[in-house]
């Protein structure tokens, strides 16, 4: 055999063994803590995947993005309490209210370039977060409780088991990693990585800069609002601070930055380092130093600014081209 | 009808006239010079035929067709390429990978794309570095990278902004040798250019350009005799002495 063939049949073995392992996770683990870790991990992962596409493939760095997480959980959840129509539904509502919203901010928004767009985005989620928090008929500060439901699919409500919540979010994780797959390899991602390395030459070969922008917006926020009507399914309630917080916005933007962006493994990897960080400091520090995970994120920006800004991923694909 | 007319395109920058109504044609074909002294708005005439500008008068008209309110992007598309006086590689893509964002000018399938970009690089003479970063090249592979990239998106006329810039006088015969190849596969070129040999030697027709106003255009040896050119570029006194 030779080597290539020994490494891709490597490949294959390794995918074969990462399959099983992430579809008998929650058997091996029954506790509610792992199978929340792995939740929360995947769930960012797809957050991160989403945001690359903008801000890692496009080069467009959003900052406002949990408005999209937002819309999707907020608009799947008062579908919900006011006509009791299933979040499945509600899912693709939030998906075309979060596109809508997304071509509305980004159109006078692309015309900024760099820090600019950043701040505008910014903005635009303070905006929102305020409208929400004052706005009565979605619960204002108080927030939307769900009603619980019987366990069903199709409510998309588990009460006994968080498992197929876990099988949910891991499916959505999928089908959004194969979705970037396919940017990654189509025009439309060699397209947003000329945007993203040099505007003015992209223009000069026939690239419509605000048109691909915004497709790169617009798929990112459907993504986004998915992800957003998972998180209300999954805690029962929501409030501005959980779905709609610029905290939430930074987390969305760092985790690929961490991993590397503009690469699809690279929110993988910074959701599978970042979240257990984050959670792990939560519940063990929680009562003496409150705010550590958020220290620790600070901390971790200013080392990957200064150290390996191409992220984790940059420093694999280093040591590919030399070996 | 020529391939390319304009008429009276005027830009003004603030106060400054960049481009004050100037005309000019281009034929199927031709390979037009374009000089002047710095800042005699060589490249902002450029500028406003690719649509990066967007001029304050006159037109410019490109197969009967008015392009002048047309955007960059639709410029390119509708078969005019450029390149940049300060070349803008995509720094961090491979150098096939950035002659196949021209070639996806074209065609939406990565396939074709990438076979058309390989036979562009085979043409310029770049395919031996197709899978290095377009960032790592020297100067003068990244112009001829630039090129190809425009070539690529198959223009029927062809903008070139000082693609001799900077290089060393091998280099530069290899630049003129290269941009009679692109001209006798029926690309029409103009052609901003400070290395006088160079120009002299290719262009059909020189067009030549002082303080944003047309000063004169004729066959490259008349150009080097016209009293205006020299007194632009060597000044005044310099003619009276002469």
């Amino acid at each position: 055999m030779t080597k290539e063939r020994q490494l891709s049949a490597l490949k294959v073995l390794g995918g074969v063994i990462l399959a099983i392992v992430l579809l008998t996770f929650p058997f091996i683990f029954k506790k509610p803590f792992p199978q929340r870790m792995m939740i929360l991990i995947f769930m960012y992962a797809l957050l991160g995947e989403a945001w690359n596409i903008l801000g890692g493939y496009a080069g467009q760095v959003s900052l406002g993005h949990a408005i999209f997480f937002g819309l999707g959980a907020y608009t799947s959840s008062f579908m919900l309490i006011r006509w009791g129509i299933t979040p499945w539904l509600g899912m693709v509502a939030g998906i075309l209210i979060a596109v809508v919203i997304s071509i509305i901010i980004g159109y006078p928004c692309f015309r900024l370039a760099g820090h600019y767009f950043a701040i505008a985005t910014i903005a635009a989620g303070e905006i929102v977060a305020i409208t929400f928090l004052n706005w009565k008929l979605m619960g204002g500060a108080i927030g939307l409780f769900l009603p619980l439901l019987d366990e069903s699919l199709l409510n998309f409500e588990f009460h006994s088991s968080k498992a197929p919540y876990y099988y949910i979010i891991l499916a959505m994780l999928v089908v959004t990693v194969f979705i970037a797959y396919r940017i990654e390899r189509s025009r439309l991602g060699f397209y947003f990585r000329a945007i993203k390395n040099d505007p003015d030459a992209a223009r000069s070969l026939g690239i419509d800069l605000t048109k691909y922008k915004l497709i790169a917006m617009i798929i990112s926020a459907a993504l986004t609002a998915v992800a957003g009507t998972f998180y209300a399914q999954y805690l029962l309630f929501i409030d501005p601070h959980t779905v709609l917080p610029l905290m939430l916005s930074i987390q969305m933007c760092l985790i690929p930055v961490l991993g590397g962006t503009g690469t699809i493994a690279g929110p993988i990897i910074g959701s599978c380092i970042l979240i257990p960080m984050a959670e792990y400091t939560r519940v063990y520090l929680a009562g003496k130093v409150s705010g550590l995970h958020l220290f620790l994120y600070g901390l971790l920006i200013i080392v990957f600014a200064v150290f390996q800004p191409a992220g984790l991923m940059g420093l694999v694909q280093r040591y590919r081209r030399r070996g | 009808m020529a391939l390319l007319e304009i008429s009276n395109l005027t830009k003004r920058f603030g106060g400054l006239v960049a481009n004050n109504a100037v005309s000019m044609e281009v034929n199927e074909g031709e390979i037009v010079g374009l000089i002047g002294p710095n800042g005699a708005g060589k490249t902002t005439l450029f500028n406003c035929i690719s649509g990066f500008y967007s001029s304050d008068g006159g037109s410019v008209v490109f197969e009967g067709k008015d392009i002048t309110r047309s955007s960059a992007d639709q410029v390119c598309r509708e078969g005019m390429g450029r390149t940049f006086q300060i070349v803008k590689i995509f720094k961090d893509m491979t150098v096939l990978e950035n002659v196949m964002i021209g070639a996806f000018c074209r065609t939406t399938s990565p396939e074709r794309a990438r076979a058309e970009a390989l036979k562009t690089l085979e043409f310029v003479g770049l395919v031996e570095k197709r899978d290095v970063p377009g960032g790592s090249l020297t100067i003068a592979e990244q112009k001829r990278l630039e090129l190809a990239r425009a070539v690529a998106t198959q223009p029927r006329l062809l903008m070139l902004d000082e693609t001799m810039a900077g290089l060393n006088p091998m280099e530069t015969r290899e630049a003129v040798e290269l941009l009679r190849k692109i001209n006798a596969q029926g690309v029409t070129l103009i052609v901003v250019e400070h290395v006088m040999e160079a120009i002299m030697t290719i262009s059909d027709r020189i067009m030549v350009l002082d303080y944003g106003k047309k000063i004169a255009e004729d066959v490259p040896e008349k150009i080097a005799q016209n009293e205006e050119v020299i007194k632009a570029y060597l000044g005044e006194r310099y003619y009276a002495r002469s």
